[in-house]
């Protein structure tokens, strides 16, 4: 600990916070983990069954990922407070139809100061 | 403040991160095919390679011997060409579901939209692309007609996302020397934020050939040119830390250099090796992950990184700024340790 404030003091006078910053000759630049995962289900509400071929995406649209057999999605995204989540079904009639639908999921600080933030959803889509 | 209080402040910084050696950076050499044939790889990467690439089992299995990784772990996913392996998203899932970090360094001309979109979902966080010049420097030293097409492409999808912490890197040679201010303007119009530049180090394919090196006179140009744009703001551009520049330190990067390898920066390497920075000679290696614990490795080896008092010799012996640099960064030395492969310094001072 002691090592710690000393190493912090240090590099603070001489360089500010960039003291702790570094990327290596042939590295990238140091990811500061800005992230969310969302994990989910995605089921029909009429018959409870995993829909497969969901498309789960968010912000705007332009990143998105598909429902697995079981259902299931999974992705990293940007850290917000607030994340727009669109749930489309996009295969038409191969798993039946559904209607569309978005949400908004509002992040608590304290999952935030977790070294691995997420959340987990549960989606249920009504049958057109 | 006061250069010289800077500067020893900045040494005092520099020998405790070294006492304290805290693992914050760790390449992974995923593998070492590649699909491009740059004229300077220092890896001499082909398509071709004698090693296979490393499954990612053995990397997680080393990986996992590191209990209680700092905060800013990170680990940078490196080839040869990593997006060349099919399960580059499984890797990244992997990594980040330790609660590590990781980011990639490609040649772009695999990262497509798809790409792009992949690697986000598994989790990546920064990213470097390499930019060598505009069409004709760049195709000409990455040895492809498509890859300026191909990375242009890369570097619109790069930007396009916050999350990513993303930068270009570009070797500058004497091809390339003249359009600097070009490739900084395209760099500003396509909405990159931050810009590396490097010299080409004389080792792999690239040293046979004189078109890679500058002369002394053209590596102080490329100093005053680095040093202007900073002052400019309009792009985060800097040095590498590839070595010491004398009076230009603390102008053309963020901070002084401090070569970090084997101090912050690890590596497990394609054969296994456990090494610092893979640029590294690979007879410096610590350690094999096959034979031994990796972070046992980490904590009680890597000797000649963390006391560099060895690097004293050759025209390092009689140098006044010896203090500061340290033998120069360490990739520039090689095994017999009988003189640094090149001085920055002396490039600076004799021009």
């Amino acid at each position: 600990m002691k090592k710690d404030w000393k190493r912090k003091i240090v590099g603070w006078l001489c360089l500010s916070s960039i003291a702790f910053v570094f990327q290596a000759c042939y590295g990238t630049p140091q990811d500061f983990g800005n992230d969310l995962l969302i994990e989910g289900l995605v089921k029909s509400k009429k018959t409870g069954f995993p829909i497969k071929g969901i498309k789960v995406s968010v912000g705007d649209k332009m990143q998105y990922t598909l429902t697995d057999e079981n259902g299931q999605f999974s992705f990293y995204t940007a850290r917000m407070n607030n994340t727009q989540i669109y749930i489309e079904d996009i295969d038409s009639t191969e798993n039946s139809l559904f209607i569309n639908k978005d949400t908004l999921i509002t992040i608590k600080d304290s999952i935030f100061n977790t070294k691995l933030p997420k959340v987990y959803l549960n989606i249920e889509l009504e049958p057109k | 403040m006061n250069k010289l209080l800077k500067q020893a402040l900045f040494r005092e910084f520099k020998k405790n991160e070294t006492k304290l050696h805290e693992l914050n950076y760790l390449f992974w050499e995923c593998t070492t095919r590649c699909n491009l044939n740059c004229r300077h790889c220092g890896s001499d990467c082909s398509k071709d390679s004698q090693y296979k690439d490393m499954p990612l089992d053995h990397f997680l299995k080393a990986l996992d011997t590191i209990n209680n990784s700092s905060d800013n772990f990170t680990v940078v996913i490196t080839g040869g060409e990593p997006l060349l392996r099919k399960d580059i998203e499984l890797c990244g899932r992997e990594i980040r579901k330790r609660g590590m970090r990781w980011s990639l360094v490609s040649n772009g001309y695999l990262y497509d939209e798809q790409k792009h979109i992949s690697l986000l979902n598994a989790g990546l966080g920064a990213l470097t692309l390499s930019l060598d010049g505009l069409t004709d420097s760049h195709n000409w030293l990455r040895n492809n007609d498509n890859s300026f097409k191909r990375v242009d492409k890369a570097i619109g999808l790069a930007v396009s996302t916050s999350r990513l912490n993303f930068d270009v890197v570009t070797c500058v040679n004497n091809r390339n020397f003249y359009e600097l201010e070009e490739v900084r303007k395209y760099l500003i119009q396509k909405g990159v934020k931050a810009w590396r530049l490097f010299t080409i180090v004389p080792i792999g394919r690239a040293k046979v050939d004189a078109e890679m090196f500058l002369t002394d006179s053209r590596f102080k140009k490329l100093m005053d040119f680095i040093n202007e744009s900073r002052k400019r703001n309009e792009i985060d551009i800097k040095f590498s830390c590839e070595g010491y520049v004398g009076k230009y330190e603390f102008k053309v990067r963020d901070s002084g250099f401090f070569c970090r390898a084997g101090i912050n920066i690890g590596s497990i390497l394609i054969d296994g090796s456990i090494s610092a920075c893979p640029n590294i000679d690979r007879t410096f290696a610590q350690g094999n992950i096959y034979k031994d614990n990796f972070f046992n490795i980490w904590q009680t080896k890597y000797i000649l990184f963390r006391d560099r008092s060895w690097t004293k010799t050759g025209q390092c012996a009689d140098c006044k700024q010896y203090k500061d640099c340290q033998g120069n960064g360490f990739h520039y030395w090689h095994s017999q340790k009988k003189n640094v492969l090149v001085c920055h310094h002396q490039k600076i001072k004799y021009e």
